[in-house]
């Protein structure tokens, strides 16, 4: 799971109402290259949660002196989009768990893959 | 008439016209597709195939995403007339005298098809030069190097077009269990094969393939040059299909041997069945007739980048078009089987993201090999989820697109009818509003979703999507209106939120042996 997909991921079981951001319990964290392309990291940025990156790329050890407020005028800023580009697509939980803030449930991560399939009782 | 192929310069402006194959109802996104890539002319559309010309690089026509196979058109008529009463004597005149045509023609038709093979095979080893240099990790090497030789495969490798290849390729294909539909999908092209192949056994073509690859291999060494020369000297065999009432008076092998024949006696060409160095493809309809030589040895729908096939390729990517994905946009596949449609979209919209979802653990393990092996792991995600419980915010997805899985591998008919309308509204939660939703359905689903639709939405509103939705005329089979009773009752008990996803289009698409709806919507403010 690469941090993107985990700015995007809430949990759904019945009842929550804020089960934003998950909880990263990772066990094993790799780091694989994945080429660079400035336009999409771009284009990334405003849809995330910055706050709920930062804070899962801390969790991990692997914040790259990412700031904690947005920088203005980032599209220029190549040496930013970069470090953005290593902590959203680069830095993924192979295994591990997502853990739900509000229920405690949690979801486990293995093979890169997070398992977020509810049992019945839960959807 | 003979097209305006007769151009000897090799400058960039140079106008090659091309016809491409394609599925049942693919044709208008080819010519969407070659008017929008290849600055294409003269784009003329009959079913089944697409006829355009361009001066675009041959990279890049063979780079088309709806197409099924590639031809450069040789000539293209009106069809020719025949009844059951012609004589054979006077039947076997006619197509002398429709078909062949000027020698002078032929020649030049040759030597553009020598010079782009010629490019191709140039590209090839430029591409594997650079591939060579740019390997970046050691581990991935061999993977690399996989890709390559499966590219060059597809590249036509081989000049001359073998179908034994392309049978063993089909039966590869349906060995591989995450093909659901591959015995739907034998295409019309497969069975064409079939019917020339039937006079020679299977042995023999085996034996042809491989000295067929040996003798093109010394080709290539040759280089284009010498092609020039050999325009005197070509060996050939012609591959005839002939269909509607016209195939009653003629036969597909009748009309081989008097275009064998005939062209042998005016160009000195030599037939050749066994390892011919062109190919002529012959279409006979009541309402053309085309001639083409085949410029890639497998189909343009087979991807190099694929490593396992789910739906059709073709059809993947023309449902990505649909969804009219933007920079920045986050699309989401609920039911992504082997990712097919994310790899297709992801491989045209470079600065866009994609998520996959599925149940099914075997599935997800195949589309994350096949994300690899096409290298889009920084945009294609995956996560295992039910469709009927996305782990998404709502309104927080650009686009969603799904293949809603029926089919013979799915029993699950009924239950996939019972489920709609808790996927649909699932979809309908995670999409913004202007957000765009694309479907693949069968006939039966198709019409449960109709109802669907039309059931939640009352009054006025719902009278005019009623109206709209019309163009499905012959998907009531008897169990569907089963299903929608079952829908009905079960709808009602739920409250659903998809009242608000307002009908754009259906489109019908040949699936093989059936037919898929692809549905599209766009989620409105109400």
């Amino acid at each position: 799971m690469k941090l993107l997909t985990h700015n995007m991921l809430t949990s759904h079981v019945k009842g929550v109402t804020k089960g934003y951001p998950l909880l990263i319990k990772a066990t094993e964290v790799k780091v694989n290259e994945v080429e660079f392309n400035p336009k999409f990291v771009c284009r990334m940025i405003p849809k995330l949660e910055w706050s709920t990156l930062v804070q899962a790329a801390d969790q991990l050890g692997h914040r790259e002196e990412l700031p904690g407020e947005l920088v203005p005028d980032y599209e220029k800023n190549e040496d930013f989009l970069k470090k953005v580009h290593r902590v959203l697509l680069e830095v993924e939980v192979i295994e591990g768990c997502l853990q739900c803030p509000e229920s405690g449930r949690e979801f486990p991560i293995s093979k890169g893959i997070p398992n977020m399939l509810l049992n019945e009782d839960e959807a | 008439m003979f097209s305006n192929i007769i151009t000897e310069t090799r400058g960039e402006d140079t106008m090659v016209r091309y016809y491409c194959t394609a599925g049942n109802g693919m044709e208008s996104f080819l010519v969407e597709e070659v008017k929008k890539k290849l600055a294409a002319r003269d784009v003329h559309q009959i079913p089944g195939k697409v006829l355009f010309s361009s001066s675009a690089t041959i990279h890049r026509v063979c780079d088309l995403k709806a197409a099924e196979r590639l031809f450069l058109l040789l000539k293209q008529d009106s069809p020719v007339g025949m009844s059951t009463h012609t004589s054979p004597a006077k039947t076997a005149s006619m197509l002398r005298s429709r078909l062949l045509g000027d020698r002078r023609q032929w020649l030049s038709a040759v030597m553009t098809w020598s010079r782009l093979q010629g490019e191709l095979a140039a590209s090839r080893s430029a591409v594997t030069a650079s591939t060579t240099q740019g390997v970046r990790e050691k581990g991935r090497e061999s993977e690399r190097q996989s890709d390559e030789g499966k590219k060059c495969l597809q590249e036509s490798r081989k000049r001359s077009y073998t179908f034994t290849a392309e049978e063993s390729d089909e039966k590869r294909q349906r060995g591989r269990e995450q093909i659901r539909r591959h015995a739907l999908e034998k295409d019309d092209d497969v069975k064409e094969s079939e019917e020339v192949c039937a006079t020679y056994s299977k042995k023999e073509l085996e034996q042809n393939v491989e000295s067929c690859s040996k003798n093109m291999k010394n080709m290539d060494d040759l280089g284009e040059d010498a092609s020039l020369e050999s325009v005197e000297n070509v060996s050939f065999r012609i591959n005839c299909k002939c269909s509607g009432s016209l195939s009653r008076c003629v036969g597909a092998q009748e009309v081989s041997k008097v275009m064998g024949a005939g062209l042998s006696k005016l160009l000195g060409w030599k037939a050749d069945l066994k390892n011919p160095k062109l190919e002529i493809s012959v279409f006979l309809s009541d309402d053309y007739c085309l001639l083409g030589i085949p410029l890639t040895r497998l189909p343009l729908a087979n991807r190099s980048y694929i490593k396992s096939t789910g739906l059709r390729s073709t059809i993947a990517w023309a449902m990505a078009s649909l969804a009219q994905i933007q920079p920045g946009f986050c699309i989401v596949d609920p039911m992504c089987g082997v990712g097919t449609i994310l790899i297709e979209a992801a491989n045209e919209h470079k600065a866009a993201c994609f998520l996959g979802v599925d149940i099914d653990d075997g599935q997800l393990q195949k589309a994350d090999e096949n994300i690899a092996f096409a290298e889009l792991q920084g945009r294609v995600h995956l996560l295992k989820a039910s469709s009927k419980a996305l782990p998404l915010p709502s309104a927080s997805v650009d686009a969603v697109v799904c293949d809603l899985p029926f089919g013979r591998k799915f029993s699950t008919r009924v239950n996939m009818a019972d489920s709609l309308p808790l996927i649909l509204s699932e979809m309908e939660r995670v999409l913004c509003v202007g957000g765009t939703l694309v479907v693949l359905l069968s006939p039966q689903l198709s019409c449960v979703l109709k109802k669907l639709l039309s059931h939640t939405h009352s009054g006025p509103k719902g009278n005019k999507e009623d109206e709209s939705q019309i163009g499905i005329k012959n998907c009531l089979v008897s169990s569907s209106e089963q299903q929608i009773s079952q829908i009905k009752s079960s709808s009602s008990q739920e409250t659903l939120t998809i009242s608000s996803l307002r009908h754009q289009t259906t489109l019908r698409v040949s699936l093989g042996a059936i037919d898929g709806l692809i549905h599209k919507y766009i989620k409105t403010p109400d």
